[in-house]
């Protein structure tokens, strides 16, 4: 079971652990990460589920599909290259353990 | 059709709270504020379900649709429309808001559309701005919307009167709680009339897409049928007039009611539009509710509803709950960002969200207030907001100086 490690905006951590395939915003979610707010369920369409990976594992996750791409531009947070709708992200056993940083705001 | 039948009594143990419906129309938030604080889940007899007004409670229903269904029996949105998106789970539900979702994402808005809009809202304005005095409502916020929404649907034939028109019969269909006969006949003409000009729209879109929503449906990979593009084109127009309109009424009270604050969101207009488009729609919501129906046995607010049970999630409500925001009453830029439940939560996000945001926080309010100088509400205003279902004011009289 992959871990992720959540870097909260205050420096805080949170450490999580759900299956390989789990939707990184399910994990975070259904532990009650701050900061993570997924109005929409999982849908790639309200962009409050924003999240930063970590650079060096970030290439590995792969980049975002074209819907996914075009809400990242209208994420409250700045978007960095590191930018994901964590949504759209499965954990997997290459990403273990995942390192995320939680923006400063969803809204 | 849902496993289990609705059950139109109250859960075993339920609070059983009378409230008026001409009271909760006039003005909802005293009844929710003591519902919130007493009884969370209480079953409403005039309004024939149970009523969840905490925030957590909302949120945790919105996160669970497949207890909390869509599919609402005897839901007088199915009575008006026909079977939609809005009452309909995944993955039915999936197929038809993805078919019919691009033209409202952010990016199309700005590209597609957003030129037209601020068109439209300079045209409203030129006829009006040498008069000195207008309803803000009639006069600019519900043309601007209902003209911004026939172009995102594709309604090319259909008039920015004709779509205001069936919005307010559709929507009155919608909150007919109390059953009456000659606005069912409204909305029954107002269906029809939607149905013809969509199947002409379709055609056209056929032959020759344009980007909008029926456009979408048209061509969409997982086939929609007419009936399908008609009856969710309903709803669109049902919710696509009012929100918009009623969002740009709250806001521009709030604001000509509060010099001060006002003068500071002129100061720093790009920061601050967007701040007042959420906290406007947290303050007011222009849906204040929405029905659900429980597939299975469920605990929620300390009651176990049985499956079958209807609950109304209070979406207005929740934005007023002092555990999550404080003095929830007042209408404050300053407070600190949390998410409000006013776009609706989990697959039924509000697909409106992006389009509304655009047209009111980008284009109208900073319209109105640049180029309507000396912009103030007409003496003795009182507070013009009405209902419950839907919530907003009727109209908002202003005047300024006339170049
Ligand atoms: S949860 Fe809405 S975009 Fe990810």
């Amino acid at each position: 079971m992959p871990t992720v490690i959540f870097q909260l905006p205050d420096g805080t951590e949170r450490k999580v652990t759900a299956a390989s395939g789990t939707v990184l915003m399910q994990a975070a979610v259904s532990n009650g990460v701050a900061g993570i707010v997924a109005e929409c369920g999982g849908n790639a369409s309200c962009a409050t589920c924003h999240v930063y990976l970590d650079a060096a594992q970030s290439e590995l996750a792969g980049g975002p599909n074209d819907v996914e791409d075009e809400m990242l531009d209208f994420t409250a947070a700045e978007r960095r290259p590191t930018s994901r709708l964590s949504c759209q992200v499965q954990l997997s056993d290459a990403l273990d353990p995942m390192l995320v940083h939680v923006p400063e705001e969803q809204v | 059709m849902n496993a289990v039948s609705a059950v139109t009594t109250a859960a075993p143990g339920a609070p059983v709270v009378d409230l008026d419906l001409a009271d909760l129309r006039h003005d909802p938030y005293p009844a929710y504020a003591e519902l919130r604080a007493d009884a969370p889940l209480a079953w409403v007899p005039s309004v024939g379900r149970h009523l969840l007004t905490r925030y957590e409670d909302i949120v945790h229903a919105e996160k669970l649709p497949e207890v909390f269904s869509s599919r609402e029996e005897g839901s007088l949105l199915l009575r008006t429309v026909g079977p939609n998106m809005l009452r309909e789970d995944d993955p039915n539900h999936r197929r038809l808001r993805s078919a019919a979702e691009p033209p409202t994402r952010p990016r199309q808005v700005r590209d597609l559309w957003a030129g037209a809009f601020e068109r439209t809202a300079h045209d409203l304005l030129d006829r009006i701005a040498g008069r000195g005095e207008a309803d803000l409502i009639a006069d600019f916020a519900e043309p601007l919307a209902a003209a911004n929404l026939a172009l995102v649907l594709g309604l090319h034939q259909a008039g920015a009167e004709d779509i205001a028109d069936w919005s307010r019969a559709m929507m009155a269909g919608n909150s007919n709680y109390a059953d009456d006969p000659d606005i069912w006949l409204r909305a029954e003409r107002a269906t029809r009339a939607i149905d013809d000009a969509v199947a002409e729209a379709a055609e056209a879109a056929r032959r020759e897409p344009d980007g909008s929503v029926i456009s979408s449906m048209v061509h969409a990979a997982e086939p929609v049928d007419l009936t399908e593009i008609q009856n969710n084109v309903k709803v669109i127009i049902g919710g696509g007039v009012n929100e918009p309109r009623d969002v740009f009424g709250v806001g521009a009270w709030a604001l000509l009611n509060r010099p001060a604050v006002l003068d500071r969101v002129l100061a720093d207009p790009a920061a601050s539009w967007k701040r007042v488009f959420e906290e406007t729609a947290r303050w007011v919501s222009p849906i204040g509710m929405y029905p659900r129906q429980l597939t299975q046995d469920h605990e929620i607010a300390g009651l176990t509803l049985p499956a079958g049970s209807r609950v109304a999630l209070v979406i207005a409500s929740g934005n007023r709950d002092e555990s999550v925001f404080e003095r929830a009453d007042e209408f404050d830029l300053d407070r600190p960002n949390r998410p409000h439940l006013a776009f609706g939560g989990g697959p039924h996000f509000c697909m409106g969200a992006w389009v509304a945001r655009h047209e009111v926080s980008a284009i109208a309010w900073p319209l109105v207030f640049s180029r309507l100088k000396g912009l103030r509400l007409e003496e003795g205003t009182e507070s013009p907001m009405e209902g419950w279902v839907f919530r907003g004011p009727t109209s908002l009289n202003v005047t300024w100086q006339a170049a």
